[in-house]
Parts: C-alpha cells; structure tokens; sequence
C-alpha cells in the first residue's frame, strides 16, 4: 500500500472517525417528536454528512493518486515564491501547549495577574528570546497596565485567585487605586 | 438621496463624539500596527479586540472594528515596500513593485503611491457602500425564509470556493465550524445537543471563543513551532512619504478608478475579501493594462491598483453585511459578532430601527480613511519601528488578550479551556492546510442559516423545491451552484494550460 497516500488521507480519516462519534451522538439527541416537522437533529446530521462525504471523497481520491485538488481561489493567487521553507521547532511547539494547558489549570488557583505574568516570561523565554532585562520589565509592564485597564477602567471580572495568592490581585488593585 | 445625506451629516455628528473619536483613533493605530507586524493578522486584530468592546456602547465598538479592518489593509504596505516583509497576504503584491520601486532609490515615492491608492480606494467604496446598501437592505426587505436561506448558503459556499486551501478541506472546515454551532439547546424543541451533561455547553459555544481560539492561540502556536523566526531587516535610515503630483495621478485615473471599482464589487461578494481584491486586480493590470509589459518593474500602476483594490474591498464588504446581515469575510463575521453581542441582527431591518448606527458607521469609515492617511504619512517612522519588537513578546502578548477574551465572556474557566482547544484546532487546520475562515464562518451563519431553511420547511411543510422555484432564492441557488464549480473550472484551466 503506498505510505503517501496512507499519511495524506490520515487527516481525512481523523475526520471520518469525528463524523461517526458524532452521528453517534446525534442519534442520542432526546426530544417529543412533533408531526410533519423535522427533528433537532436535522441539522447536525446534515453537517455530518457533509463531513463524512468529503472526507470518503478525499481518502478515495489519495488512493487512487489523483494528487492535484481544486483549490479556493485565494489559494491558487496567494503562492510566494519567494518566501524560503522555514525551519521548525516542534518541542517548542509542544512546550507552548504544555504552557497554556498549565496556565488554565492554576489561573483560577494563583489569580490572573500571577499566572499571567509567568506565562508571560516562561512563554518569551520559550520562544527562544534571551533579553532577561527586557522578559521581565515587558512582563511586568504587561501585567500593570492589564490590571490597569480591566481591572480599574473595563471592570473585567478575572481570577483574584485563592488564598494567599489572592493577596497579590489585592496588592495590585490597591497600588492601582482600586 | 437628500435623506442619505441627512442621515450620514448625522452619523458624522455621532462619530464626533469624543467616546467614538478614541475608538476611531486607536482603531486606526491598531489596525496599523496589525498590519506593520508579520505576526499578526488583520481577522485576528479585529477579533482580539471584540472582547474589550462588551462595556462599550454598540457605536463606538463597530467604529473601533471597522477602524482595525480598514487601517489593517494599509499599514502591511509600508513593510512589504521598505523591508520586503509582507504584513498581510493582502500585501504580497506590494513587493513586486512596491518594492521594487524602493529598490530604485523612490521608497518614498512608493509610500506616497500607496497612501494615495488606499484614500482613493476607500473614500470610493465607502461612497458606494451609502449609496447601495440602503436600496439593497429594501431590495432583501422582500426576502422570506427561503430567500434568507438561499443566501446565506450563498455566503457559506462562497468562502469555500473563494478561500485558500483545498475545496475538500474547506467544506470539511465549514461543516466542522456548524456543527460547532449546533452545540446548546437546541431553540425549536428546547433539546440539548452536544453538551455532555454540562450545563455551559447546554448555553452553545460562544462564537467569541471559537474565534480568538483558532485567530489567535491558532496563529500564534502556527508562529512558534517556526521559532518567531522573521526574515532579517534591512535598515531604512528615514522612512518617509513622498505624495505623486496631481499630474502623475491624472495620468492613471482610469486605472485608478477600474482599481478601485473592482475592490468594492470583489468586497461585495462574500468570501473574496481584501486579499483577493489585492491579487485580482494587480493580475488584471498586469494582463490588460497600458503598461502592462512595464509590471513588475516598480511602476505606480503595481502599486495603485493591488492598494486601491484591497482598501475598497472594505466598503464593498460592509454592504451585504449590514444590509443583507451576511459577512463575507473573517473580519466582517467578528463586526457581525460585535453587532450580535449588542443585541443587533444586521439585516434589511437594522436600517430601519437602528439607521443611526449604521451611519456613524458610514461616517467613521470616511473619517477614517482620513485619519489613516495622515498617521500613515506622519507616523511612519515609529510605526516601522515597532518591528524592532521581539516577536515573542508581541505573541506573548497576544496570548494574554487571547485569555482576557476568554475569561471575560461568561466569567468561566471552562470558556478558557473551550478556547485553547480551538487554539490547538486552529494550529491543526493551519498545519494541514485546513482553511480556518469557513470554520469561522460556519460557527456564525450555520444557526442563521439552520433557523432559515427550518423556517421554511415549516412554512413551506417539507417542500425541498421552494428554494430552486421561488425567483429571487431559485436565482441565488444556481449562483451558490456556480460558485461552487468555480474552483473545477479553475482547476480545469490550469490542467490546460499545462497540457499546452
């Protein structure tokens, strides 16, 4: 079996499987059928089959080794040429999900201001940026001047978080004049 | 026409308010700064902003939106010209001769082609988009359910064949982003779909959540598993604008005008945005213009005409949206969100129970064009500048504002987690050339679209025919038919010429 046509189809297979799960669920939907009228289900089947249509379309088509597709036309006018293949860094990538996975797991336990701030200089330093003075001035700028719009101005309701760290939602709001 | 004009001197009246003048201005320098920066995108600027417009006033939010959108298709050209560093799509067109003219020893000559371009372009359109949305929002007063179906499946159709990526992967994107849709209670039967037990989900999925989740942590992910690695800068020692004499623009008024003209009808059709009023246009110069053989060689008319489009494309693409209520565009679709979150449906009504708004917004977008122009011809210099900015901390930044958004929808943590998860989506669709706009689109019109089509199967009991023997929706239907074919015949063009 060729390997190409099994690693481009595999999104498309990822899809069919979202598609199955999904009409699976849709068949769970409850409601008091009325007569002469379509069920809520209706629409997401309809979406599902779409779905799943395309991507059958698409697992045949890379079998069968048709490789070019019809594409959007924006697509066909947009390639540069000129723009070399860049290099890429998946553990970099990988670390910025682990980073703000971790982020929404304490934001709601060390507060806003404190989870956001070391978000934001854990996430410069994983960018590979190495101006310590400037990682640290520019994050903590951030975090004031945040603190300073929503908190005073916008009135955005954020994670004071949990005692003690709520202190320094506390400590910040006061020396902004909250 | 004399009430137009009445109710526009009004809307300038309301845009001059100092609240709707704040968010004009810092409207037009974000979307500037959008632009400028690489890493940022012009749908993304507009829809990191939504958020901080829920204290705001529905006026002075839609001016900010707008603000962003218009300015955000001017400022990329002053990288693309000096640096060769396009902002946007929008702006690739500007380093053939944009760039090329700089290279010549004229950036500022190009600078100055370009201001002119952007303010002709737009003042243009924007006169256009009064004079044609209110005959078309009383036109679309005579639309029923099949007709507003019709269209909207008009407008869905359209961004797949029109966007970037694959036709498969479009339509593969669009149903994901209306089944996303359908996640809630369901408004007919009061049934849940898709909420797990939860009773978040059982209120939907914020369409806010899905936008800033695939714009924004999407795009940002997309930068750093490429390390926030830019091309290298050259340095311009001084930056600056030289405007063309009134001789040197008489010389391609034409041109000019069939630019800009083009831009706004491109604008008009929902999909085609500003990038491909950008692209059309320059390849129509290129191919029929009087200097065609000259392009690519840094003359005015490849610098005119990819601007004066793209800035256009802006009034153009306001019109079906306050008109008809159907954006055509990721940007338009966030200042459709913002319209929703006050509480505003556009559409053939709004024109009658909330023309005032409309108008301010109308107003604002000639206001401005104006004042972009004059930031962009006294603030280059820091406006370049800003690409001195890592671009870590920029995306660092942009993450946080990603989080606010979030946080401050519904106040829930789960709206956050709902968010990240489309972050990660959207990197996935970039990644595998999975186009984000129709997800986008699809999360906005598909409950608009599924509350049309069972309007009508009510009222029409399951006739499936009404959409193709009604006149106005059996004309859209084999207009949504040849959309969809477009890119075929696009593709069995090339395979031609290929084979010649």
């Amino acid at each position: 079996m060729d390997s190409s046509a099994i690693r481009s189809s595999l999104p498309y297979f990822v899809g069919l499987a979202v598609a199955a799960l999904l009409y699976f669920l849709v068949r769970q939907i409850e409601y008091a059928e009325r007569p002469g009228m379509l069920g809520p289900d209706f629409w997401p089947t309809a979406a599902i089959l779409l779905m799943a249509t395309v991507c059958v379309f698409e697992i045949l088509r890379a079998f069968a080794g048709m490789r070019s597709q019809a594409q959007g036309i924006a697509e066909v006018l947009e390639t540069d040429d000129s723009a070399p293949p860049a290099l890429t860094y998946p553990r970099t990538l990988v670390g910025g999900i682990v980073l703000v996975v971790v982020y929404a797991v304490v934001v709601d336990v060390i507060g806003f201001l404190l989870s956001t701030f070391l978000f934001l200089v854990a996430f410069m330093y994983l960018g590979r940026y190495r101006n310590h003075a400037v990682i640290w001035i520019f994050s903590t700028g951030a975090i004031l001047l945040s603190a300073l719009i929503f908190m005073r101005f916008a009135y955005v309701s954020l994670p004071r978080g949990w005692p003690p760290f709520d202190a320094v939602t506390d400590f910040v709001r006061i020396m902004l004049g909250g | 026409m004399a009430d137009i004009l009445l109710h526009l001197a009004n809307g300038f009246v309301d845009c001059l308010t100092p609240l709707n003048l704040a968010m004009l201005f810092i409207g037009i320098v974000l979307g500037l700064l959008i632009g400028v920066l690489p890493g940022l995108t012009l749908v993304m600027g507009v829809a990191l902003a939504l958020p901080f417009t829920y204290r705001l006033g529905v006026t002075p939010s839609i001016v900010l939106l707008t603000a962003i959108y218009v300015s955000g298709t001017y400022g990329g050209a002053f990288t693309a010209i000096l640096f060769r560093i396009p902002g946007e799509p929008i702006d690739v067109p500007m380093l053939w001769d944009g760039y090329t003219m700089a290279r010549k020893g004229k950036p500022a000559k190009a600078l100055g082609w370009t201001l002119v371009a952007a303010l002709g372009g737009g003042l243009l359109a924007a006169v256009i988009m009064v004079v044609l949305t209110h005959p078309l929002a009383r036109f679309a007063l005579r639309f029923s359910s099949p007709e507003y179906f019709a269209v909207l499946l008009f407008g869905l159709t359209s961004v797949v064949a029109l966007g970037r990526g694959s036709l498969g992967n479009a339509l593969i994107s669009l149903a994901a982003g209306m089944l996303i849709a359908t996640v809630g209670t369901d408004e007919t039967y009061g049934a849940y779909r898709f909420t797990f037990g939860s009773r978040v989900l059982a209120d939907g999925i914020e369409f806010l959540v899905v936008m800033v989740g695939v714009y924004g942590i999407g795009e940002v992910l997309a930068r750093l598993e490429k390390g926030f690695t830019g091309r290298p800068i050259e340095r311009v020692a001084n930056a600056r604008t030289e405007l063309p004499t009134l001789r040197e623009i008489s010389a391609i008024k034409s041109m000019f005008l069939r630019s800009s003209l083009l831009g706004t009808v491109i604008g008009l059709i929902p999909g085609a945005g500003a990038t491909i009023a950008s692209f059309v246009s320059y390849g129509l110069e290129a191919q029929f213009g009087k200097r065609k053989k000259e392009m690519g060689t840094g003359v005015a008319e490849g610098i005119v005409a990819p601007q004066a489009a793209a800035t256009a494309s802006v009034g153009g693409a306001l019109v079906p949206l306050l008109a008809l209520g159907i954006p055509g565009s990721g940007a338009t679709a966030v200042i459709l969100g913002a319209f929703m979150l006050h509480g505003i449906q556009p559409g053939p009504q709004v024109l009658a129970t909330s023309s005032a708004i409309v108008y301010a917004v109308f107003a604002s977008l000639f206001l401005g064009l104006a004042l972009m122009c004059l930031l962009g011809y006294f603030a280059i210099q820091p406006l370049v500048k800003i690409l001195d900015f890592p671009e870590a901390a920029v995306s660092a930044y942009v993450m946080m504002l990603c989080f606010v958004g979030a946080l401050s929808i519904r106040n829930n943590i789960v709206d956050l987690w709902l968010m990240i998860g489309f972050g990660v989506i959207g990197y996935l669709f970039e990644k595998f050339k999975f186009p984000v706009a129709p997800l986008v689109l699809g999360v906005i019109l598909g409950p608009l679209a599924e509350g049309a089509f069972m309007n009508s199967m009510i009222s029409f009991g399951n006739d499936w025919t009404i959409f193709f023997t009604r006149p106005i929706a059996g004309t859209i239907m084999v207009f949504t038919f040849a959309m969809l074919m477009l890119p075929f015949v696009q593709q069995w063009r090339a395979r031609r010429v290929a084979a010649a």
